[in-house]
């Protein structure tokens, strides 16, 4: 082959790419970074917080010098039903302290940073450039093409995303179904920041990390998320996109009616939507899982359709990032044996075996069967938010101990005791 | 041997520019850069005439050290070698200072045969340094170029003003702006990004041209347009419709 | 000797300039002086306000206009006037460029409005393709700037005015030689004369269809524009139609943009109109922020179902 060839092509300078990509180009090996946006990150959007622990093992303080917005200190979960809602939030100080449990933050400026450390490192960064096909000779890939011009490699890393063209073309994928993925809108909201921090009731700088599940979906699978950044809210819907399809759906309209819910309407008056966006998020994991290696080539990230949504924690980036440090991993040790082939690139699947992206996969790979439960959309959230505002009502009426109030209004939610307890013991079991 | 100097300037896109607007004021802190719409053809140009008659195609462009970036995408869209005039005095120039500082460059014994600039920036858009550039060189310049020629060591060119098209030949070494319709700028392709790594950049600044000189034109301010319209919104249905031209025949703007 | 200098490449567009001109000339106590092609719009120029005219040596037939730079500059240089206004044609701006240089001095380009405080102009321009107001002034000796077309309205002309006139001497000079001419097709229509304007934009789909966007424009007595891709990159109309920033502003009654999206280079052409009226099927369009009145919907539906509710309504 001609001097002309890379150690690895990656495609797509998200999380997943820039972290294989700067792995291996701190190794000193020949690393190409293709993205098709004008720069990294243009593409990319997220709910808006990262878990810190797979970057922190690559980049060990990473939030000294990366472009983060608030490290979250207070999770919260809401339930929505009509004019009532019920949350829990929970706080833990510690977590707004070093080595930060997790930080919100903005995809552009983010990603941007994590490709050019990858740059800085030793890789060739080029973006505004679409491949269009795998370039395969005797039933390995060989590298790429990218409109007329071909690029060699000994392994291409496919990290272009959910609907990833290359795991495709290498016959790895099959496309998606809708009901495989999940449809993500967003609106960046701006606040002064001064303004965030008092709203939320927090500290300057630290953040707030927020799930919905109830009337926000119109009784569809899917829930909302709301993330304070530093000088903005990250707010949006997540919901299954099958059944967008069938129901119809008008996504815009959901947003503005959950924007107006008077559990969300305080937190966010007075601002301005500085951004909207929208995106594909896989949902089904291990079960729409394409093979993750081939001959010269290895898949991660998204494109992997490595994400784990189990309703109370939402993770993605730390997934990304840890397939790509995998990925990295494996072709360092196949360059030192010279050897691409599917069986040395197998020891990818190992290392992610190993490691919490197919641990945490596996074991939560019964979750979708929870979270297919209609009942989780409309009925709990009813039942929860009527049964805490029972709970706290005095108006005269007749006292009731809570088991009574319990069974009451278990009854009143057309809920068997049985079907609850079913319910409760698969959701304790699978998410 | 036709040596081309094409010059750009790295500019705000405005898609990225919003407003404050209660204050009036423009809001820049997250903008992304690119070069200057008309600089694209102006460097495309002297590639295509640098692909029929040989010779060599120099970007250069005026700038703060922080639009480094530009230098990888102006090169990948062909010339040679980039020359990177950079300070940080060099921020938010006037047009006589972008003038004078690269008649300086082009001074410390740049060789050129042919200038190309873009007719205007997309930021300022004064369409001043082209001209004022060849008149501090002291050559021939020809503006509102959209198709130019070269045939020994003189230039053909037609150039779209109000009346029509006036085509001017003039002897080189001379400046041409480029009106956009010129070409169409390629999308830099996969090696040509790549390639753009490889190419040598000089860098020049104010220790080798002198302190920038005066203004000459002081920006007082900078305040956004607004516009203050109803924004109504009328349904797509009959309804709406017939209600949409029942207030505009209300308005008085139809009969 | 000071003065208000003012230069535009035709008749017409200088009698604009001289009405700002003259305004000038009164406020600060001092004379307004124009350059003339001949004779004839030299005494033109008097009797519209003028209190001097050069008259600028012809041109031989394949000099170009700019190769007045050197006689205006040596006129310029000899009177040092206070302003300098030059008509923002093409040529102009050139022209105008190569005097700032000749000159040393700052120029304003697309001066879209000037006062004077302090006796010095504060001058006005657009920025960012329409999206900024720019306010400068001239830190130097001649405070120069070129004005667009229509941005004043010509100075009237009162007979029996007085005025000198003086025959230039300096000779013209250009290195650039002038081989061809091909005078433009006018459009018969001046846009900008139109009271009612709609406007096609890239959500038309195919050049066939703009038959229905003329099929409105006539249900409502009104002209077809376009934005600027339509004319400069599809090549669907032609650039005399093209309505924005680099093209033609309007300010007529009423604006239909269909399926213009809004940039804010389109937006800077319209923005002068009565009322402004959108028809686009991407409610985050920037047009909607521009608009009196939106119609977010497809527009080979809303279009027919305009045209004819607009047959019915006036009718009657």
């Amino acid at each position: 082959m001609s001097e002309d060839k890379f150690t690895a092509i990656i495609v797509g300078a998200g999380p997943a790419g820039s972290t294989a990509a700067y792995l291996l180009a701190r190794e000193g090996h020949e690393v190409l970074l293709i993205e098709k946006g004008a720069a990294p990150g243009a593409k990319n959007m997220f709910g808006g917080r990262m878990y810190s622990h797979a970057l922190n093992r690559i980049i060990p303080d990473f939030w000294e010098e990366a472009p983060v917005e608030r490290p979250v200190v207070r999770e919260i979960i809401t339930f929505l039903a009509g004019d009532r809602s019920t949350s829990i939030h929970s706080q833990d100080v510690e977590w707004a302290k070093p080595p930060y449990h997790s930080f919100t933050l903005l995809r552009a400026e983010f990603d941007a940073w994590l490709a050019s450390k990858a740059e800085e490192a030793g890789a060739m960064v080029a973006c505004n450039i679409c491949v269009d096909d795998l370039l395969h000779e005797n039933g390995r890939v060989i590298g790429i093409r990218a409109g007329e011009d071909e690029m060699f490699a000994d392994v291409v890393i496919a990290a272009d995303g959910v609907n990833s063209i290359l795991a495709q073309k290498a016959g790895l994928a099959k496309m998606f179904s809708a009901h495989q993925v999940a449809t993500g809108v967003k609106q960046i909201i701006e606040l002064p920041e001064d303004v965030i921090s008092q709203r939320f009731g927090v500290e300057a700088g630290s953040g707030v990390a927020q799930l919905f599940v109830g009337d926000c979906t119109r009784g569809m699978q899917g829930g909302a998320f709301l993330y304070t950044n530093r000088r903005s809210i990250s707010l949006g819907l997540v919901i299954n996109a099958g059944e967008l399809q069938k129901n119809q759906v008008r996504v815009p309209d959901l947003i503005e009616d959950f924007k107006a819910n008077p559990a969300i309407a305080p937190l966010i008056e007075g601002g301005t939507v500085a951004e909207y966006s929208a995106h594909l998020i896989p949902e089904a994991g291990l079960s729409m899982m394409p093979e993750v290696f081939g001959d010269g080539i290895l898949v991660a990230g998204d494109a992997a359709g490595f994400v784990l949504n189990l309703g109370y924690v939402v993770r993605g980036m730390d997934f990304a990032i840890a397939s790509g440090e995998a990925a990295a991993k494996t072709v360092i040790a196949a360059k030192a044996g010279g050897d691409f082939s599917k069986g040395t690139l197998s020891s990818y699947r190992d290392l992610l075996e190993e490691s919490f992206v197919l641990r945490d996969l596996e074991a939560y790979r019964r979750s979708h069967r929870f979270t297919e439960n209609r009942r989780l959309y409309k009925t709990y959230p009813a039942f929860v938010t009527s049964f805490a505002s029972c709970l706290f009502t005095v108006d005269g009426s007749p006292p009731a101990h809570l088991l009574g109030k319990v069974l009451n209004h278990i009854r009143k939610s057309r809920l068997s005791l049985t079907g609850l307890a079913i319910d409760g013991w698969k959701g304790a079991r699978w998410l | 041997m036709l040596k081309i100097l094409a010059c750009f300037k790295w500019v705000i896109d405005d898609a990225d520019i919003k407003v404050d607007a209660a204050s009036k004021k423009l809001i820049l802190n997250h903008v992304g850069y690119k070069i200057s719409d008309y600089d694209r053809n102006a460097i495309e140009e002297a590639v295509r005439l640098q692909e029929q008659h040989g010779g060599t195609v120099e970007a250069m462009t005026v700038a703060p050290p922080t639009a480094k970036a530009c230098l990888k995408d102006a090169l990948s869209r062909g010339p040679d070698a980039a020359y990177f005039i950079n300070d940080p005095c060099y921020s938010d120039l006037a047009p006589a200072q972008t003038t004078s500082v690269l008649a300086a460059a082009i001074g410390t014994d740049i060789e050129y045969d042919l200038i190309i600039c873009g007719e205007g920036s997309g930021d300022l858009y004064a369409q001043q340094v082209g001209p004022a550039l060849a008149e501090m060189l002291g050559i021939p310049c020809v503006t509102c170029v959209n198709k130019l020629s070269y045939v020994d060591g003189e230039i053909t060119a037609d150039r779209k003003l109000e009346d029509g098209i006036e085509t001017v030949a003039v002897k080189l070494p001379a400046l041409v702006t480029i009106l956009p319709d010129i070409n169409t700028a390629r999308i830099p392709s996969l090696k040509q990004v790549l390639g753009a790594a490889k190419k040598p950049v000089h860098n020049l600044g104010p220790d080798k041209l002198g302190a920038v000189c005066d203004c000459r034109l002081r920006t007082i301010g900078i305040l956004a347009a607004t516009m203050d319209r109803k924004q109504q919104k009328f349904a797509a249905d009959t309804d709406g419709i017939r209600a949409a031209v029942a207030t505009l025949i209300k308005e008085g703007v139809i009969a | 000797m000071a003065g208000i200098f003012v230069f535009a490449e035709n008749a017409g567009f200088t009698r604009e300039l001289l009405s700002a001109g003259r305004n000038l000339a009164d406020n600060l106590g001092t004379r307004l002086v124009a350059f003339a092609s001949g004779a004839g719009p030299a005494r033109e120029f008097i009797e519209c306000g003028a209190d001097e005219v050069l008259v600028l040596p012809s041109l031989a037939p394949d000099q170009p206009t700019e190769a007045y730079v050197p006689v205006l500059a040596e006129a310029a240089k000899s009177e040092n006037p206070d302003v300098f206004l030059i008509g923002g044609t093409a040529r102009g701006k050139e022209i105008a460029s190569r005097l700032s240089v000749k000159l040393e001095t700052g120029l304003c380009s697309g001066c879209t409005s000037m006062s004077l405080e302090g006796g010095r102009l504060k001058m006005v321009r657009l920025v960012y393709g329409g999206a900024g107001i720019q306010t400068v002034e001239c830190s130097s000796g001649v405070q120069m700037a070129t004005i667009a077309p229509r941005t004043f309205e010509p100075a009237v002309s009162k007979a029996g005015r007085q005025g000198k006139i003086t025959q230039l001497a300096t000779q013209p000079q250009s290195a650039v030689r002038v081989v061809g001419r091909s005078p433009k097709q006018r459009e018969s229509v001046d846009i900008t004369e139109a009271k009612i304007v709609v406007c096609v934009g890239r959500g038309v789909e195919k050049p066939e269809d703009i038959s229905l966007i003329r099929e409105l424009a006539a249900a409502l007595g009104g002209e077809v524009a376009c934005s600027r891709p339509i004319a400069e990159e599809l090549r669907w109309m032609p650039e005399d139609l093209y309505l924005g920033i680099s093209g033609k502003k309007v300010k007529p009654v009423l604006y239909i943009g269909v399926g213009v999206s809004g940039q804010i280079q389109h937006v800077t052409g319209i923005r002068d109109s009565k009322v402004i009226f959108a028809i686009n099927r991407d409610e985050n369009a920037p047009i909607f922020e521009a608009a009196d009145y939106g119609i977010v919907g497809d527009l080979y539906q809303v279009v027919p179902a305009l045209i004819q509710e607009l047959k019915a309504a006036l009718k009657a």
